[in-house]
């Protein structure tokens, strides 16, 4: 009936409720303590953690545990329209959204007076660049080594066309009629980011989260395996001795 | 882990090791002193831009992509398109490096850069006007660093030139009240020679091509010195507060257009593999 | 022997549920025992612990440490520990309690760039750690080869009593000091050196398996010797 779906076939020939391509790749900076890189549909995301580290300024350090900061960044390059290096509003709210992602899963009292830097770089992006963000974050987090009690993925869920649909591509995000980003700590089940932009009835509130976590069990998947293969690979199987 | 200072320091033995081995003609990483590092040259890898391309030489990785949009001309060159590079050392490519705009360092970075890529002739800007004096493509240059591991300059320079050579623009039509009309068909941006900038470092009475970091915390002097096809400079820049010598200088010369020649051939087939 | 068990984990990971002490890296929740770490879970009578496999050092009073000058001010120097904090090694502590501010230049002693072997002396979570170089072979470190490994693989690279530090020096002739924050000094040939090397790198990468010391026994063309200590 709509234009971008028919007969339950999205444009980029996806059903309603399946992720689009995806890549997770784990340790891929030499400087950076702990980075890993996302391809999400077209997003190309690298992400690099820097600390625990002292704090400068050193007046901003807390006594009690670490200071997150978080930098979201788009490329020039990444847009259909070239961007402006300079950081503008959006790039500052979603550095925000996503560090309030990350932070309830890092046990920030193991790391009194000290800053962890997480900057995250947008090499091109499509619908969805803040969750696939987060979901490579936490990855670049447990490769540097910082205690965390869960990871976080993220995943977006919409309306498009009067269906509820998973993961928005740039288009459906554009001309659909909803978008909602969910980021959600997956062991413990919490959710840590959520975001509407468009008309929901409750119903399909309920229908975009479900679905929205449904994305993030399998992108965990993806997730866990992408560490694996970092740290375990010449490990002959998963359960030793 | 490493607490943030301004800049790396280099342990003194390592230090002394490195003088040590330079004297006979080595580097702590078993290069000779003109060897390069591993250069992998990676081209179309940004869809959305016009072209692009990653370069890894050893650790440093860069990712230049090219954006084409219209723009008005400069008021003196009203014949002439547009080229703007720009280079970004991102915090995420050193723990020296901070967030917030370009610094001095990077500034020089993207001028020079620039600068070999606009003296060689490379893009004839002239053929880049729509409508003279009002309308003319603007080449937009932007490259990322990701991972500092010392010689940005040619890193970047080798990515700008294969991002420009594998550059496909939309064709515009001028129409008859003056507006312009972009086309579904793409095709390359016109380019002749590719420069190709060599770097050198003076470290004590020697002269070694491509340092890296460690190399760098430590060199008294640097320069880099652009090529074109044949072997002509076209442009040039002495860097920190040490001196060279005529001879390193003429040396760094010679070095340079055989150093080139070589950078070049490895660029040429990079860009070919894409097609 | 009492039975313990293994698993690889990642953070959040479910690692066992039961009545278990928690030794490190673990978190409970309700009966059930989390991994906050990557790593190598182990759980037994003991207790549940993750052995990580990546992460920053952090000081523990009496660590040997290798560290970097970066800077000093008339009463201290700053020594980067490739740690999360700068550690201090205060004038006093090196020229006695009768130094004086200003009357030693104290780049004479250890300048900005210099090596030294130091042992921490105080460390907790209001203040930076205190290092001390009293002692039998601290102090500058004039000569040697710097490698730097994962502070978490440290232990793997000392082996049970020092084990693997005797495997690799009896194999190539090396010194090895292996500083608790990850930085090692090998001094001797040029040629042990180079195997020297190799061996902590294949040390690093296969920290998580067993058999290592036998594995890095046989890189360096050594005989067991009884087979005696078993290293898993």
């Amino acid at each position: 009936m709509g234009k971008l779906i028919n007969n339950g076939i999205r444009l980029d020939g996806r059903r309603v409720d399946e992720l689009r391509p995806y890549k997770l790749e784990v340790g891929v900076l030499k400087n950076a303590d702990g980075s890993a890189y996302i391809e999400l549909g077209k997003n190309k995301i690298i992400v690099a953690v820097y600390g625990p580290k002292e704090v400068h300024p050193k007046h901003i350090a807390l006594p009690d545990r670490c200071v997150i900061r978080c930098r979201y960044h788009m490329s020039p390059f990444s847009t259909d329209v070239r961007k402006t290096p300079a950081p503008s509003r959006r790039e500052i709210e979603i550095s925000k959204v996503i560090r309030e992602a990350l932070e309830p899963t890092i046990l920030v009292e193991e790391y009194p007076r000290t800053a962890i830097d997480i900057f995250l770089e947008v090499l091109q992006s499509d619908g969805g660049s803040r969750c696939a963000g987060i979901t490579a974050a936490a990855l670049a987090l447990a490769d540097a080594g910082i205690s965390m009690c869960d990871l976080v993925v993220a995943c977006a869920a919409g309306k498009v066309d009067g269906t509820m649909v998973l993961d928005l591509s740039d288009i459906e995000d554009k001309e659909g009629e909803a978008d909602m980003p969910v980021a959600v700590m997956p062991n413990l089940g919490i959710i840590t980011l959520l975001q509407l932009d468009g008309i929901l009835t409750h119903e399909e509130f309920k229908q975009g989260i479900d679905l929205a976590l449904e994305g993030c069990r399998r992108l965990h998947e993806a997730q866990r395996k992408a560490l694996m293969d970092r740290y375990f690979k010449t490990a002959p199987n998963q359960e030793v001795e | 882990m490493a607490a943030a200072k301004k800049s790396f320091i280099m342990e003194h033995l390592r230090k002394a090791h490195m003088i040590e081995l330079l004297a006979k003609g080595r580097r702590l990483d078993g290069r000779e002193l003109l060897d390069y590092r591993p250069i992998e040259i990676k081209c179309n890898i940004i869809q959305k831009a016009n072209g692009s391309a990653q370069v890894n030489l050893g650790n440093t990785q860069v990712i230049a992509g090219v954006k084409i949009e219209v723009g008005a001309p400069f008021p003196d060159t009203p014949d002439k398109g547009l080229l703007v590079v720009n280079a970004e050392i991102l915090p995420l490519a050193s723990p020296y490096a901070e967030p917030g705009p370009p610094d001095e360092e990077a500034i020089e970075l993207s001028r020079v850069v620039d600068r070999g890529v606009r003296e060689s002739g490379m893009i004839d800007l002239s053929k880049l006007v729509l409508i003279p004096g009002q309308k003319v493509r603007a080449v937009f240059v932007d490259v990322s660093v990701l991972n500092v591991d010392g010689n940005l300059i040619d890193a970047t320079s080798y990515a700008v030139v294969s991002a420009l050579m594998t550059t496909k623009m939309p064709v515009l039509e001028v129409s008859e009240g003056g507006g312009i009309v972009e086309k579904a068909e793409y095709i390359p941006l016109p380019f002749s020679t590719i420069p190709v900038s060599v770097t050198f470092a003076r470290i004590g009475d020697s002269l070694i091509v491509d340092p890296d970091s460690e190399e760098e915390s430590v060199m008294d002097a640097r320069i880099t010195l652009t090529t074109v096809e044949g072997g002509h400079l076209c442009a040039g820049q002495k860097g920190l507060a040490g001196g060279l010598t005529y001879e390193q200088i003429m040396f760094a010369a010679e070095t340079a257009k055989i150093k080139g020649q070589e950078i070049r051939e490895v660029i040429k087939k990079a860009v070919a593999s894409v097609g | 022997m009492p039975e313990v068990k293994r698993k690889y984990v990642i953070p959040g990971e479910l690692i066992t549920e039961g009545n278990y002490r928690i030794i490190a890296n673990v978190i409970k929740r309700g009966n059930k025992f989390y991994s906050t770490r990557i790593g190598l879970a182990e759980y037994g009578q003991e207790g549940v612990k993750v052995i990580p496999l990546t992460g920053p050092y952090v000081p523990k009073v009496d660590d040997l440490v290798i560290g970097k000058i970066v800077d000093y001010s008339a009463f201290a120097w700053e020594v980067d520990i490739n740690s999360c904090f700068m550690a201090y090694l205060p004038a006093r502590n090196v020229y006695g309690k009768n130094f004086t501010p200003g009357q030693e230049s104290l780049v004479k002693r250890f300048n900005i760039g210099d090596l030294i072997a130091a042992v921490v002396t105080a460390f907790d979570r209001t203040r930076d750690p205190i290092l001390s170089v009293a002692g039998p072979g601290l102090g500058k470190i004039s000569k040697g080869e710097v490698v730097k490994i994962s502070p978490t693989k440290v232990p793997r690279l000392i082996g049970k009593k020092g084990s693997m530090i005797r495997t690799i020096e009896s194999g190539t002739g090396c010194k090895l000091m292996i500083g608790q924050n990850g930085i090692v000094v090998l001094s001797g040939k040029p040629e042990g050196i180079i195997k020297a090397v190799k061996a902590i790198r294949l040390v690093e990468e296969e920290a998580h398996l067993a058999d290592l010391t036998q594995k890095v026994q046989a890189m360096l063309g050594i005989k067991e010797e009884g087979g005696k200590e078993g290293d898993g």
